[in-house]
């Protein structure tokens, strides 16, 4: 199921103006429910499907014949798919809408072993039961749908650190503990500047992951979502075994992600000279290589939920010469906009409040009430004296009852009704993880120093920059002004002469 | 970015007090401080980013202070101190609970001299207190230590704290409190940050004029950018020269080719162009490409190339050297008087210059068709003057190379809505027979040759914004985001991401409210009379109505979010969040994505028994919205 992917341009990073066959689609089901799907031509039945690949869904079944070409963001209607008739569990009758019920158990999980039949795929025929929409996959959709592995970095988070330690395209950035992956398809989309072709250098993002299950699965996503040329991934443990790739190279790394349990135990490998009491690499006899780009500050962000492991990282990183050092935390939340409808006259709907709106309403919902209740006691007391009294008041009751049943009829615009409302989500997230912000810059040795210093010599201090209080800073610059609206006016003279000349001689 | 300081870019020196000084480096120039001192401008150039200089006392002949470079080890030498200090033991020793116990003990604070190593001042926490503690050094004392004051103004404050009576008495809060705030005011250290996107947006939010940026906070920019989805579009790839003779009219401009189109963000920046660059920046597109073997190279090209445009702006630069804002006004001032010479000697040349290569066409397309910004501005003119801060001025007639120039592309709102009733768009290009051109004086030729020019790109600019398929929208404006998306949704590619920024979120919730559910419902199940037969495409194009300002069907996932870091301060047994930190305007993000809605009626019935079959179902507010939508949309 994992076509290879390495000629075309993941559709994360370029995805095209149209749904493509053997490239990832993410269907959007509702509002915050996400099925990545990989579309697959269909070449005849699949898995009991005469209409080949079907996702099945809630809101219906889509043959993926449906999704392929179409735009992205199109709204696909749900086809009539024989669900019922595949020869699992019971035999049904066709279209039975008992036996779709049963086999939409399996929603989503479409499983795929290409069947070797050689008719055509059967037509789709549009069906009622929904629609889904389908996306072009990012790294925001990937997020919340992808499947978990570990705890995931979300938007919220990776959005700002990647602002943060810099992640533009060309970068090269070191990411430790890939994860779910989350981290690695956004930073993947933020470096990426071309596919690099051989000897060529490019935005590549340097992964490693240490659990050897996660390591698979993650490569073969990488593969499928055609980010292997951007994604290098290697299956180890950063701990001990540092931060070089391909034997020994230098990845030349001017970012670094670190989501381990230990920040600390790995930053060691990330100094630019070899750190005391480091073995591995001596081992060989080979010179200590750094895996940052010597000649550019490396930024940093580690990812620890515990305030300990804050603690330890940043007393690391400071003894290893980081600076800048700021640690933050992201507070982030979701608000929901909706019509907050509060009145006595609303219709008993879902989310209406059916308390007063306002105290004039209270007011006069009471004031009714006593009426009421008087006329209720007044004919114990005297029915014959008050008898034609009392009708009036039933009819004006009445009358208002009706005014009120009007009223709530003629409201036919329910999305205009009642305040516009925001309020949180039910449930937020309070606290993902620390982030430890550091850079370390470049070294710089004393004949650094003397090249610069020849190149720039000192002594030609022409002008001071900076030294001026507010007073004189601005006369200067109105006398500047002044200076240059005589220029403009002599310059527009001139021209005018030039013009006038020039209209002499064609003239 | 740039590898080291290169002369004349803008830098931020940030000082001991906290406080940036954002400066134009330019070579051969001292930098003044103020108290802190001044040093040649040389010292830095060339240098790296994030070093931290201390300005050392002037040497026998010189009238300037040389400046050394602060290790780490310095810096942090207070900190290491408290680590080691009894009762705290160092993570690195490989103890579990660090920085615990600190206050504990009696003797918990020392003051530790950085180069001697000997102890300068200790606290007691045993003894209380003493608030009316006193300075015994006289203000006029104080003063003569800052005047001949030595070894980067350090000697003051160690004089500083042992003439204080009660300095014993402190405990380790206060007395590092009171030596944070001596170092902070005598100390004579800064450090060189550079102008980035991230750099400058603090420094524009914190010390300068938020509003002009509208509150945006970096977690609004890295979410505004993600959502959006900016990123590289794309290798360049340019229109063929239509290689039009000047006797062509706009028959000879060179057609907009819709396949090439890729990886092209629609913007809306009321932020001074901070937004643009931020896009930019994930474009790749914002800093000129300097690559690492070349670099040192390139430098003094570079700078040569600089200094021709810095040209006018250096008189500016060098007569009003303490301001440490771009002259925006001035500048732009400069350049349109400027325009008018520059338009001579660059055009009253024979066109074909002999050192050059051969000069394009008036109608050649200088933008690229990929990885473009195209920004849409209310006023005649973009405001885009904070690129200024990134070596791009987009009022400048002959700019220097920047990647920029052939990548950002603007248009008012009336080019893109009505061209016909826009002067440059509508007005057909002069022609002239290369007879009669040389007849002409230079500046009329080049007047003639810039008009042309100007409407060859105009025309391709609006063209191709009409065409739309853009990848994405970016707003951060003041203006309505409703009369924005009316006009910018139907140029969305579908599955397209919308990411609105606003400092508030009413204007949001407004735009939220008009794809909220029963609005979905009334739209898709029939019961709006005015869309009753119309095609699909004229929905796309739904000018509006009362009830419905825009078509509800357009957009997907419409959710609004608001996003905060919350500082703390990492110290060895005094880790908290910072006790204050920036109010105003809370900054929130509203996302969706295009969608193409199916034409015709759309069913859905759906199927919801509550089961615990679908793992994501959680039974939020946000599914129930989704259920009700599918569920009513049968009606």
């Amino acid at each position: 199921m994992a076509p290879n992917m390495r000629q075309g341009i993941s559709p994360f990073l370029e995805p095209g103006p149209r749904t493509k066959a053997n490239s990832l689609a993410i269907l959007q089901l509702s509002r915050d429910n996400f099925l990545p799907v990989h579309l697959q031509h269909a070449t005849g039945e699949h898995d009991g499907y005469a209409e080949g690949v079907v996702v099945n869904t809630r809101f219906g079944s889509f043959p993926h014949s449906t999704m392929i070409g179409v735009p992205w963001g199109s709204q696909i209607r749900a086809s009539k798919v024989d669900t019922g008739s595949r020869g699992r569990k019971r035999k049904r009758v066709p279209g039975d809408d008992a036996a779709r019920d049963e086999n939409e158990n399996e929603n989503g999980n479409e499983s795929a072993e290409p069947t070797d039949t050689p008719s055509g795929p059967k037509q789709a025929i549009a069906a009622s039961s929904g629609f889904v929409h389908v996306l072009p996959p990012t790294p925001e959709i990937w997020t919340t749908s992808l499947p978990h592995r570990t705890q995931v970095v979300y938007t919220p988070d990776y959005s700002y650190i990647l602002h943060r330690i810099r992640a533009r395209p060309g970068a090269v950035i070191i990411e430790a503990g890939a994860g779910s992956g989350s981290f690695s398809h956004a930073s993947a989309r933020a470096v990426y500047n071309g596919y690099p072709k051989e000897g060529e250098r490019k935005g590549k993002v340097i992964s490693f992951e240490y659990h050897e299950e996660r390591y698979k699965k993650m490569k073969e996503e990488l593969s499928q979502h055609g980010l292997q040329g951007i994604v290098h991934l290697t299956h180890r443990d950063v701990y001990k075994g540092g931060f070089l790739i391909n034997d020994g190279e230098s990845p030349e790394a001017e970012a670094v992600f670190l989501d381990l349990p230990a920040p600390w135990d790995a930053l060691p490998a990330l100094s630019r000279q070899r750190p005391e009491g480091a073995e591995g690499a001596t081992e060989s006899g080979k010179p200590w290589v750094s895996p940052l780009n010597p000649k550019k500050n490396a930024y940093i962000c580690t990812f620890s939920p515990c305030i300990e492991q804050v603690t330890k990282t940043v007393s690391a990183m400071r003894r290893l010469g980081w600076v800048d050092i700021d640690m933050v935390e992201i507070a982030n939340r979701k608000l929901h906009t909706a019509r907050d409808r509060v009145g006595l006259n609303l219709p008993q709907d879902r989310g209406v409040n059916n308390s007063a709106r306002d105290v004039e309403e209270a007011i006069s919902k009471l004031a009714e009430i006593e009426e009421k209740f008087r006329q209720h006691a007044r004919p114990a007391r005297s029915a014959e004296n008050t008898g034609s009294k009392h009708g009036d008041n039933g009819k004006a009751v009445s009358n208002r009852k009706g005014a009120r049943e009007e009223e709530t009829s003629t409201s036919s615009r329910p999305w205009a009704d009642g305040r516009l409302i925001v309020r949180g989500e039910p449930e937020i997230k309070t606290h993902t993880s620390y982030l430890v912000f550091a850079i370390l810059p470049r070294e710089w040795s004393e004949e650094d120093e003397a090249e610069a210093l020849a190149k720039y010599p000192l002594g030609q201090e022409k002008a001071v920059v900076g030294d001026m209080d507010k007073a004189s800073r601005k006369k200067l610059r109105q006398e500047l002004l002044k200076k240059q609206g005589d220029k403009k006016t002599k310059r527009k003279e001139k021209a005018e002469k030039l013009d006038e000349k020039m209209d002499e001689t064609s003239g | 970015m740039a590898l080291v300081v290169r002369p004349n870019t803008w830098v931020a020196l940030k000082l001991p007090s906290g406080i940036s000084r954002v400066i134009q480096i330019a070579p051969n120039t001292t930098i003044s401080l103020g108290k802190y001192g001044s040093f040649p401008a040389n010292l830095i150039i060339g240098r790296p980013y994030h070093l931290t200089f201390e300005l050392q006392d002037k040497l026998e002949g010189e009238d300037f202070s040389r400046l050394r470079i602060v290790p780490t080890t310095e810096l942090y030498a207070e900190i290491f101190a408290d680590e080691i200090s009894p009762g705290c033991s160092t993570p690195t020793a490989g103890a579990n609970e660090a920085a615990a116990h600190t206050t504990a003990d009696a003797e918990d604070y020392t003051l530790i001299d950085a180069e001697t190593g000997n102890v300068v001042a200790r606290s007691n926490l045993a003894t209380a207190i003493d608030e009316t503690a006193r300075q015994t050094l006289t203000q006029d004392e104080i003063e003569e230590l800052k005047r001949d004051g030595t070894n980067a103004g350090k000697d003051v404050i160690a004089k500083l704290l042992l003439s204080h009576t009660a300095l014993d008495q402190k405990t380790s809060f206060s007395l590092a409190k009171y030596k944070l705030m001596k170092t902070k005011k005598y100390i004579r250290r800064f450090q060189v940050l550079p102008m980035d996107v991230a750099n400058f947006g603090n420094w524009q939010l914190e010390e300068r004029d938020s509003s002009r940026i509208l509150d945006m906070r970096a977690e609004m920019i890295g979410l505004v950018g993600c959502w959006g989805n900016a990123h590289y579009g794309g290798e360049d790839v340019f229109l063929d020269d239509p290689c039009a003779s000047t006797e062509q009219g706009q028959e000879a401009c060179a057609a907009v080719q819709e396949d090439l189109l890729r990886g092209r963000w629609l913007v809306v920046d009321d932020t001074c162009g901070m937004l643009v660059a931020a896009l930019a920046e994930r474009m790749g597109v914002l800093n000129p490409e300097y690559s690492d073997s070349d670099a040192e190279d390139n430098a003094p090209a570079a700078a040569a190339a600089e200094t021709t445009t810095e040209e006018s702006n250096a008189a500016t630069a060098k007569a009003t050297p303490a301001s440490t804002e771009p002259q925006t006004n001035t500048q732009q001032q400069q350049q349109t008087d400027t325009e008018m010479a520059d338009a001579q000697e660059d055009d009253g040349l024979p066109p074909t210059n002999p050192h050059n290569k051969p000069r394009p066409s008036d109608f050649a397309i200088p933008y690229s068709q990929t990885n473009t910004i195209t920004v849409v501005h209310a006023a005649s003119q973009p405001n885009l003057s904070f690129l200024n801060y990134w070596g791009f001025d987009h009022t400048a007639p002959n700019h220097p190379p920047h990647p920029l120039l052939s990548h950002l592309l603007t248009l008012s709102w009336l080019q893109l809505l009505q061209p016909s009733l826009d002067t440059s768009y509508a007005t057909p290009p002069l022609v002239a027979t290369p007879l009669e051109l040389a007849g002409w004086k230079p500046s009329r030729r080049g007047n003639f040759h810039r008009k042309r020019r100007r409407f060859a790109r105009t025309r391709h600019v609006v063209d191709t914004a009409r065409a739309g398929n853009f990848s994405g929208l970016v707003c951060a404006s003041t203006m309505d985001p409703i009369s924005i998306l009316k006009h910018s949704l139907p140029l969305l590619a579908g599955g397209a991401p919308i990411a609105v920024y606003s400092p508030t979120v009413e204007p949001l919730a407004a735009l939220a409210d008009c794809f909220s559910v029963p609005r979905r419902t009334a739209w898709t199940s029939g019961q709006v009379a005015e869309i009753v037969g119309k095609t699909g495409e004229e929905l796309e194009r739904w000018a509006g109505s009362e009830d419905f300002p825009l078509n509800p069907t357009l957009l997907l996932g419409v959710s609004i979010q608001t996003s905060r870091a919350r500082r703390w301060q990492v110290l060895p047994g005094r880790t908290h969040p910072l006790m204050t930190e920036r109010g105003g305007a809370e900054g929130y993000v509203f996302t969706a994505w295009r969608a193409k809605p199916a034409e015709g009626r759309v069913e859905a019935k759906g199927k919801f028994k509550r089961r615990k079959t679908e793992p994501s179902a959680v039974a939020g507010a946000a599914e129930g919205d989704a259920e009700e939508v599918k569920e009513t949309a049968e009606g």
